[in-house]
């Protein structure tokens, strides 16, 4: 490493860490070293609190800002920022509330914070051209059942223990303040997607989620088919098929044995 | 061949979006960060809209050309696909780092001005330079401290990277009276330090004084002290596309009309259109 990026590297270190530069290697005139990197480190916990406080609104309201600030703090110093671009910076926050300890007592949570990152995820994502229903005229319909659907990559899949969407929809502006949701009455699936008018968070039915996250996981849609109506026998593939090729979720395809 | 107009611009943020669609007020050019942009959806959809009706400039401010690190393949893509999506007049970014051992600090971060750094940032700027086809302008930044390892000043620094690279300068004049302000740095030795003819931008922003140290906060109306260093940039270096920044307290947009309207002013007061300044967003040449 040569001598300027050796800086480079104390650098990050005083202000992520709270080290100290080498003696003499600072020059500030008209004020300390201290207040100088005092402005580094300031702007360092500020822009990824400000990052994460945009990507976990609803959080941000169920906990209070005061202690958003605190929960914030802690997931700045277990996971720092890995990319120059700010949007891709809090993903871990589930993961991390799994284990935080201050917030045992609202264990639905974690899953407000998988559904706030599978919104976050679907504004940014990428846009895709529509896809062409006359390639799949084209595909001999006895090769159906090998067909490897693309789902549309900012969508995400979400099962919680918790009425999530609605607990989600009651902390959106302009919904009134006062809401009645029995967080014990139950569970739901939720599909987080975007298409032509924006991002939607859809309450998707058990038999739904169970095939799109088949397809998802690259399953053919002859054994995810297969799958879904073995745990769930009214599931109809056609209706499915093209309610979500409709929606913009199945984005395009391949053919097992054919790809590549 | 396309550049942004020699007038006066305001940097576009989020809150003025819808009211600058539905007005259509005149602005000479707008600009915008460019990783705000990255990916596709409402974002890049309503930049498009504003590009059908403005020149863009598209600032980066996430690059970190001076990183020890790999540039990011991903993030120089993302780029590449925003300006074949919008066409932009001019693409910048900062003479900064922000990663370091895979950790990035979202920051514009100075670095000392060593020999070793300056092959290092020419390297990075050829390869930024050819995945985009085009010159980029590279910023001077503000900064709160200075390295003792420094072999040269930030003005000879840039003055090799233009040399070196071809890339052209974006002057933020405001950058400089903080810095000049805090760390004592020569104002004028900048002025004629840098090639005029590769400067290709202003900047012009107001910042806050916090503790006896003045923050670059893009927060304020432009301090008379940078308007008179730009007056001086004006009279020493020529009229370029000046560019009124501010993104935190943003007002409303009348009052950054206002601002682009008193640097309109002094440039057509002050300024020489230095006809044969010679950054543009041509191809870059192999």
């Amino acid at each position: 490493m040569t001598h300027w990026t050796h800086t480079l590297a104390q650098f990050s270190s005083v202000i992520r860490n709270g080290a100290d530069f080498a003696p003499g290697e600072i020059i500030c005139p008209n004020y300390s070293v201290a207040r100088g990197v005092e402005v580094y480190r300031n702007n360092y916990r500020g822009n990824l609190h400000d990052t994460l406080a945009g990507a976990y609104p609803v959080m941000r309201l169920l906990v209070g800002e005061d202690f958003f600030r605190v929960l914030a703090k802690c997931f700045i110093e277990q996971h720092p920022s890995r990319s120059g671009n700010l949007h891709r910076y809090g993903g871990e926050m589930a993961a991390f509330l799994t284990h935080f300890e201050r917030t045992r007592h609202l264990p639905y949570l974690p899953d407000m914070a998988r559904l706030e990152w599978a919104y976050h995820h679907a504004y940014f994502a990428d846009d895709l051209p529509p896809f062409d229903l006359s390639r799949l005229a084209s595909v001999a319909p006895d090769s159906y059942g090998d067909l490897l659907w693309k789902l549309h990559p900012g969508c995400t899949l979400l099962t919680s223990d918790y009425p999530l969407s609605q607990l989600w929809l009651a902390h959106q502006a302009g919904v009134p303040d006062a809401f009645d949701i029995n967080m014990n009455e139950g569970g739901e699936h939720v599909l987080v997607h975007r298409n032509e008018e924006g991002v939607e968070l859809i309450h998707i039915a058990p038999a739904s989620c169970h095939w799109l996250l088949r397809l998802q996981r690259g399953l053919p849609m002859g054994v995810a088919t297969e799958a879904t109506i073995s745990d769930y026998p009214d599931f109809d593939l056609a209706t499915a098929l093209r309610h979500y090729l409709a929606q913009g979720v199945l984005v395009g395809f391949d053919i097992a044995g054919e790809e590549g | 061949m396309c550049q942004l107009p020699c007038m006066a611009g305001i940097g576009l943020r989020a809150s003025h979006y819808q009211q600058v669609l539905e007005q259509r007020p005149a602005l000479g050019w707008v600009e915008v960060h460019s990783e705000n942009f990255f990916g596709g959806g409402a974002p890049l959809r309503t930049l498009r809209q504003v590009a059908e009706q403005y020149p863009v400039s598209l600032h980066g401010v996430g690059m970190g050309l001076a990183s020890p690190d790999p540039l990011d393949a991903g993030h120089l893509r993302e780029l590449r696909r925003l300006c074949d999506a919008v066409n932009p007049a001019s693409v910048s970014e900062h003479l900064c780092w922000n990663t370091v051992g895979g950790i990035a600090i979202n920051d514009l971060l100075p670095f000392p001005y060593t020999r070793d750094a300056l092959t290092h940032v020419a390297d990075r700027i050829r390869q930024v330079q050819d995945a985009l086809g085009r010159r980029i302008l590279i910023e001077n930044l503000s900064y709160y401290v200075a390295f003792r390892s420094s072999e040269m000043r930030e003005e000879e620094f840039l003055t090799e990277l233009v040399a070196r690279t071809g890339c052209g300068i974006l002057f933020d004049v405001n950058n400089l009276f903080v810095n000049a302000v805090n760390l004592g740095v020569d104002a004028d030795a900048f002025i004629h330090g840098i090639p005029a003819e590769a400067v290709g931008e202003y900047h012009l922003a107001g910042p806050s004084l916090m503790d006896g140290c003045l923050v670059d906060t893009h927060s304020a109306p432009v301090f008379d002290e940078a308007w008179d260093l730009y007056e001086k940039a004006l009279r020493h270096i020529g009229k370029r596309p000046t560019l009124i920044e501010w993104d935190v307290d943003i007002p409303a947009l009348e009052v950054l009309q206002g601002e682009a309207c008193k640097a309109q002013q002094r440039m057509d007061a002050v300024g020489f259109t230095n006809a044969n300044y010679s950054v543009r967003g041509e191809l870059v040449e192999p």
